[in-house]
């Protein structure tokens, strides 16, 4: 049939593409249908995987790791609330929430004597020691998940890097860039000269002093004027081990 | 862990920073708490009644750390100490402190409870018939000795319970005990 131009041919045209569009989205909604079911089978069988493995998730803390890792990559969050199959099944949640507390507890604990930072590494063999009778071992993959539970509560915890080191905040204080540096200077060692603090980091005098300042009111550094040196010392706690400081 | 002898030194002892006063109002509280719990703790299983603030004392320094307490550290450790009702200054210069690890009320209490289990109400005795009393009973009051070196009229356990007499000299010093 001769093409025609004109109402009757724009009209066909038109109905043409409604066609298309239709089938178009047929086709997009057969693919997510089809999405949708392999995800659900797919997270059927993590059920079926958790509900078998139970103990082991539990129990070791480096499988506990890939099994959360396997459920980020589905979508899944085992802790994302209290309640549901999740947290019935594995009691996962309480796990944490337990973890939390525990973390809290310690840094509270130890405030006075790091000014509210502590080493992770720290943070986790005091929580080792104080769950000694616990059957579940906590590994530092365990802490952070745990912190970061903390902190979508608003409770003002907070992981920060400072070099090769994490450190856990539990005080509102920001440590700016400056600060930063110094606690990566301070870990050599376990302190820092403000003469050091200078050359190291091409800093004025001025810039070095302000920031020793600061950290000192904030409980973060110790003053130390014994060395027969003379220099005075800036000791940052945060970056000891609590528990084995000096010799 | 570091001992002195037979006892053992908190962690804090091997941090230099302790061994300096502190001068942030929040540190320097921490500090002095930590170093008056260790003083009384010291001085309670070494049985150590006075300290001398220029003399050598064997939590003043860490050799291993090569720190030494500064004069002004020792004196606001202490100082803090006889705020509290744990110590006493024995003199003006405050050089010479009496560490009360146990509390003068304690003390007095102890001599009480020895007056009324040997029967001595009512009698007069001195303070040194007192003092080896107690002693050869098994008690351990050798504090007793030091004790009279405070003025014994400023004792809170004077109150009622004990008059003094003071003699001529020392060995003539007397407490009646009206318990």
């Amino acid at each position: 049939m001769r093409r025609r131009p004109g109402i009757g041919g724009l009209q066909t045209a038109a109905a043409a593409r409604d066609q298309y569009r239709l089938l178009g989205e047929n086709v997009a909604k057969l693919r997510t249908d089809l999405m949708k079911e392999q995800l659900a089978t797919f997270r059927s069988q993590l059920e079926e995987f958790a509900r078998k493995h139970k103990n082991d998730i539990r129990k070791n803390p480096s499988f506990r790791s890939q099994f959360h890792e396997m459920c980020a990559k589905v979508g899944v969050d085992p802790l994302a609330s209290n309640k549901g199959f999740w947290a019935e099944l594995l009691g996962i949640g309480d796990f944490y929430y337990e973890l939390g507390v525990q973390i809290v507890e310690i840094c509270l604990a130890t405030r006075s004597l790091n000014g509210g930072l502590i080493d992770l590494q720290e943070l986790c063999k005091l929580l080792r020691q104080k769950r000694k009778h616990d059957r579940e071992a906590v590994s530092e993959d365990d802490c952070l998940r745990a912190i970061s539970k903390l902190k979508t509560l608003g409770s003002g915890f907070e992981v920060i890097s400072a070099g090769k080191k994490k450190l856990v905040r539990s005080v509102p204080t920001e440590l700016k860039k400056d600060h930063n540096e110094i606690l990566e200077l301070a870990q050599a060692q376990g302190y820092v000269t403000v003469d050091e603090v200078e050359r190291r980091l091409s800093w004025t005098h001025g810039r070095a002093i302000d920031s020793l300042d600061t950290l000192l009111e904030e409980g973060l550094a110790m003053i130390d004027d014994g060395h027969r040196d003379g220099k005075r010392r800036y000791w940052f706690p945060c970056v000891s081990s609590i528990s084995s400081f000096g010799v | 862990m570091q001992k002195l002898g037979d006892f053992k030194l908190p962690h804090f002892f091997n941090y230099p920073p302790y061994f300096t006063l502190q001068p942030v109002r929040e540190t320097r509280e921490k500090q002095i708490q930590l170093w008056k719990e260790l003083i009384l703790d010291y001085c309670r299983t070494q049985k150590i009644f006075v300290i001398k603030l220029e003399e050598e004392f064997p939590l003043f320094s860490n050799s291993a750390i090569e720190r030494t307490l500064s004069h002004e550290a020792r004196e606001a450790f202490l100082s803090d100490l006889v705020a509290e009702g744990r110590a006493e200054w024995l003199d003006k210069g405050r050089r010479s402190c009496l560490i009360l690890w146990h509390r003068i009320q304690d003390w007095a209490d102890i001599i009480v409870n020895f007056v009324k289990d040997n029967g001595f109400e009512d009698s007069v005795m001195t303070v040194e018939e007192i003092r080896s009393g107690i002693e050869s009973r098994g008690t351990s009051i050798h504090t007793f000795n030091h004790v009279n070196e405070l003025d014994l009229d400023k004792f809170p356990f004077a109150k009622g319970k004990l008059a003094i007499f003071k003699g001529t000299s020392t060995d003539d010093e007397g407490i009646k005990f009206s318990v």
